[in-house]
């Protein structure tokens, strides 16, 4: 198990390279941790955390709870967002310059923001693969937060998406795991003739398309191509795999979903609502969401959750071993009063302890700390997960996090309208490729 | 002019040197007022204009002045020009519907024998005015679901299946689901301000008007509607103003979507400044809604003081 | 057309009449119906498990329990009821106070500037609070109110003051001043017969005020969205956003906070519907 998870996030890590150098930024001064600051366990910790949905809230919650019992001058408050909502929240916290002492971060251009406005605490001496807490967590998972050859992030855990499937529903049916793109759409074919929703799909948010989109364009669109066009001032969008996704993304719509408008009317977290309550046939979600899926009090069971990596098209262009996931973490705010006590707070919460009680259920999220993950508590499926998430070979970053804002509007809006009928695969490109150009 | 009377009453031998005092002094009772409005309600008003002929990047801090820059981008973002429409959807579907519709209502209300039948409704149509617009579109969000709604339920239950749609996640559908949702919040409020302008028309006007032999209908369109002029005058400008400030419904029950189908000017607003990190081009779609604002709101002063002069 | 004839009084009764009648109540209560159905069944949402909700959306709840309001009570929307009610008290004290006082130096005492003065409070009717979010997200955050409650309190009192002064001054333009005047003769300060004399007069307008405060400040959005996070000061209508993406997978207890959400304001309505339509018929000119 440990060496799976090792060998994940050194995948992670592997793809997290792009986009390490960000512009030195204004304002702000530069800070960096100081490994010998004697830690005062007074005050009061803000943590903005990415925990807010109901079933993982308690975990922030607990580990609270226990950092307070030890050193009882400190109290933690704590921001719990959702997935949704964290990014809206992150940005008006950044805008009026009340980031909380530790708050969530993507990898990526995301995190890179708050590199350059120098919003982040430089953790190299803390952090970095030589020093203490370092080693206790995968060198490689906290490399992914690495920009400008520094280290900026704390990883907690590791996120890629998987196709969920109902195995007793694909049994009832003689289906098994499709292997090929065209496999998958003739597989929707036969579970709607049986009546019941072959995926079940929200995309009212409009990032849960971007997560399919991202996978097909890392099987039909080469790496480098993709890692050109993520940087503004080489973005192009001309590859022809661009479009070829977006048509067998449409594909996917029009075989496996309700249709279009109703997949937009739909919130995500209603469709995975129907995977759970074997109302539907499959569910495209995060490793992270598995104990979501299925767990002792749902109508899917957990024995039942099966899940494949979204088959690669025949003939793709891009990479067929590639999947789209990063690890997810947490950085320090450089207008905290109390950097020591934060770090602090953090080395807590990646202790091997706590990174056992996050990776098994009701949490499910994979720890990124070394011997975070105990195997024997785990569902089965985000062990099995982990191992794919180690032998792919390239981790396609979520296109929303990676991309500069008006492109990634443009990416959401445009799929939106994908999704809906209302604009063309090449109508979607001609809007990313505007919007690239503008952000220049 | 209302001070007259008091130095009169105050008319000691020291009235006149205390006079500019006390002019002076009576200030401290508007001073609070004048600090809070003026500091928290005109100055970002003002400094939205500054701030609009800006580009700041949020993470870094950093402000460049960039002009009309901001201004120019209005004209060719096509997502400002469907919300520019968006919100006159809504000023038209409301002037429909809590203007047109609430006036009949409220005369409907008001022929009724009984004071207390009349407030009984009265009352029954306010309440979803009463309630968050965050509570009622949540509730319509839900309604409008394609799974679990109770809109596409009722439609399969009365046969009418071939009209079962995602409301919301239609691109088609999606900006008249909500303006429907705030005509059924919004109607029972101008009914009752209606119902309040056609109590105040003197009963025998329609006893003359009967006695001319004049119907129901043609009473409605000569002594109701021509006596309630100013009111409707009104409500016409306070639902336009209202349309073109909307925001909350859009943001609970689509954010915009889906494609910034029923994206109004209040929600591009929140997206650009707070979402793309552009609180400039924020700023200049502000301007925008400050300028709507104004021309409704002049509309609505000089309505108010012709309203003064004839009473 | 039909239904149109029962508008006037004539009380002839006919055949034809009697049929307008009956179209009239029809009408009336389908219209009530189509009101009030939806808050009917957001109540009984209240009472269902997923499976229910999922299941047919007319059918009653199959058992009465109170399960999910008191999980929604206890998973924020106690906290976010205290904020509303903390922020909403406060700034309707604090809108009042300022506006009668304000009211009382434009109509009661000799002031230079006067009419300016009435412009400018007056003015502010017509600005829009969307107008000046962003410049308001910097301010407050420069001088600290970001995310207290103060900051949601001045705004909801500065962003009402023009409201509330115009009602106010317009019912004290109406008061007589024979008794500030007898007062004064005897002797009294200008903030005595503020308190004791004009303050007391205009107690119908000033409930009236309260009144439609408490229902702006209640159901606020904007501004409580923007300039609060965390549920410590996030008031009901945004803490019901944030409970609707926390819990979104848990219909009933949504569904419960919405209700426990709307229930206040509708019973405050329902107890002062007088003052509510006096200050709703005063305040017309807005």
């Amino acid at each position: 198990m440990k060496y799976s998870t090792q060998a994940a996030i050194a995948a992670l890590a592997a793809a997290s390279a792009l986009g390490l150098t960000v512009g030195p930024g204004v304002g702000a001064e530069a800070v960096q941790a100081d490994p010998n600051a004697k830690v005062d366990y007074q005050g009061t910790l803000s943590v903005l955390t990415k925990f807010g949905a109901q079933q993982l809230a308690p975990y922030f919650v607990g580990v609270a709870q226990d950092y307070e019992k030890l050193h009882p001058g400190v109290k933690v408050e704590l921001i719990q967002e959702s997935d949704d909502s964290v990014k809206d929240k992150t940005k008006t916290l950044v805008a009026s310059n009340s980031l909380p002492d530790i708050y969530f971060s993507w990898t990526g251009s995301w995190g890179g923001n708050f590199v350059r406005g120098h919003r982040a605490v430089d953790l190299t001496p803390v952090i970095g693969p030589d020093t203490e807490w370092g080693k206790t967590l995968t060198p490689a998972a906290v490399q992914a937060f690495m920009y400008n050859g520094e280290y900026y992030g704390i990883p907690l855990y590791l996120d890629a998406k998987f196709m969920g499937y109902n195995k007793q529903a694909f049994s009832k049916l003689g289906l098994s795991a499709p292997k090929t793109f065209e496999e998958l759409l003739s597989s929707c074919e036969t579970i709607r003739k049986s009546g019941m929703t072959p995926i079940s799909f929200g995309n009212k948010e409009a990032w849960p398309a971007i997560h399919y989109v991202g996978q097909l364009l890392a099987y039909d669109v080469p790496q480098a191509v993709l890692e050109k066009d993520f940087d503004p001032g080489t973005a192009e969008y001309s590859d022809p795999g661009y479009v070829a996704a977006l048509t067998q993304y449409k594909q996917i719509i029009d075989s496996c979903t309700d249709g279009g408008a109703s997949v937009n009317g739909t919130s995500y977290s209603s469709a995975i609502q129907t995977f759970s309550n074997t109302k539907s046939a499959m569910y495209y979600q995060e490793i992270i969401e598995f104990d979501q899926s299925a767990s002792a009090d749902s109508a899917l069971k957990v024995s039942d959750l099966g899940f494949f990596t979204l088959p690669a098209p025949n003939g793709a262009k891009g990479d067929v071993k590639a999947i789209e996931g990063a690890p997810e973490g947490y950085m320090i705010s450089s207008a905290s009063k109390n950097i020591p006590l934060a770090i602090d707070f953090m080395k807590f919460v990646t202790s091997r302890q706590n990174g056992q009680v996050l990776s098994a259920p009701p949490y499910g999220q994979p720890s990124a700390t070394i011997g975070g993950a105990s195997e024997a508590n785990m569902n089965p499926s985000v062990v099995a997960g982990l191992k794919e998430i180690a032998s792919a070979s390239y981790l396609m970053p979520w296109l929303d996090t990676v991309n500069p804002p008006r492109v990634a509007s443009a990416w959401l809006s445009s799929l939106q309208a994908l999704t809906g009928g209302s604009m063309t695969p090449e109508q979607v490109m001609e809007q990313v490729k505007q919007a690239a150009a503008s952000s220049k | 002019m209302e001070g007259a009377p008091l130095s009169n009453a105050a008319g000691e031998p020291a009235a006149k040197a205390g006079r500019p005092f006390r002019h002076w002094s009576s200030l401290r009772w508007v001073a609070g007022a004048v600090i809070l409005v003026g500091w928290f309600v005109y100055y970002p008003i003002v400094d939205n204009f500054i701030v609009s002929t800006t580009d700041e990047d949020i993470f870094t801090g950093e402000t460049t002045n960039i002009g009309l820059a901001n201004y120019e981008r209005l004209l060719h973002d096509p997502v400002v020009w469907v919300a520019l429409w968006n919100n006159t959807l809504y000023a038209l579907i409301s002037i429909i519907f809590q203007v047109g519709g609430a006036f009949v209502l409220a005369a409907l209300i008001e022929g009724l024998g009984s004071e207390r039948q009349r407030r009984f409704w009265r009352a029954i149509y306010f309440i979803p005015s009463a309630i968050s617009i965050t509570v009622t579109g949540l509730l319509f969000y839900f309604i409008y679901q394609p799974d679990i709604g109770l809109l596409n339920a009722g439609l399969r239950r009365i046969g009418l299946e071939q009209l079962i749609q995602p409301w919301l996640g239609s691109e088609h559908t999606a900006i008249y689901a909500i303006i429907a949702m705030s005509q059924w919040q919004g109607f029972g409020y101008s009914t009752l301000l209606f119902a309040i302008a056609i109590q105040k028309i003197p009963r025998d006007l329609y006893d003359a008007a009967v006695m001319d032999g004049a119907g129901p209908l043609r009473r409605l369109w000569s002594v109701t509607l021509p006596l309630t002029r100013e009111m409707t005058g009104l409500m016409i400008i306070v639902t336009i103003t209202g349309a073109f400030q909307v925001f909350n419904e859009v943001m609970v029950m689509t954010a915009g979507g889906p494609n910034n189908r029923s994206q109004v000017l209040g929600t591009w607003l929140y997206q650009q400044g707070f979402i793309q990190n552009n609180f400039g081009y924020g700023a200049a779609i502000a301007a925008v809604i400050f300028a709507v604002t104004m021309i409704t709101g002049a509309a609505q002063l000089w309505y108010t003081r012709r309203r003064r002069v004839e009473l | 057309m039909t239904v149109m004839a029962a508008s006037g009084r004539t009380a002839r009764p006919t055949f034809g009449s009697a049929l307008a009648k009956a179209f009239l109540y029809s009408f009336l209560i389908c219209l009530g119906i189509v009101v009030l159905y939806p808050l009917v069944w957001m109540a009984l949402n209240g009472f269902k498990d997923n499976g229910q909700i999922f299941g047919d959306p007319f059918a009653l709840p199959s058992r009465w329990t109170w399960g999910n309001y008191v999980q929604a009570w206890n998973r924020g929307v106690r906290d976010y009821l205290v904020s509303s009610l903390l922020v909403t008290v406060a700034s309707a004290i604090c809108t009042v106070l300022i506006s009668a006082w304000t009211a009382y130096g434009l109509t009661r005492t000799p002031m230079p500037g006067k009419p300016l003065v009435v412009g400018l409070v007056l003015g502010g009717l017509m600005l829009s609070p969307t107008v000046a979010l962003i410049p308001l997200v910097r301010m407050l955050q420069a001088i600290g109110l970001y995310n207290t409650y103060w900051a949601l309190i001045i705004l909801y009192t500065a962003f009402r003051i023009p409201f509330s002064t115009f009602l106010i001054r317009a019912y004290m333009l109406g008061l007589p001043k024979d008794l500030d005047e007898a007062a004064r003769i005897d002797g009294a300060s200008e903030g005595q017969i503020f308190w004791r004399i004009t303050l007391p007069l205009c107690q119908p307008i000033i409930i009236s005020c309260i009144i439609l405060h408490v229902l702006f400040a209640w159901n606020e959005y904007l501004f409580a969205m923007v300039f609060t996070n965390g549920s410590a000061v996030q008031t009901l209508p945004v803490g019901l956003t944030s409970l609707m993406s926390k819990n979104g997978t848990n219909y009933g207890v949504v569904f419960a906070a919405m209700t426990i959400s709307a229930l206040p304001i509708v019973l405050l309505f329902f107890a002062a519907q007088r003052y509510f339509i006096r200050g709703l018929s005063e305040g017309i000119g807005k």
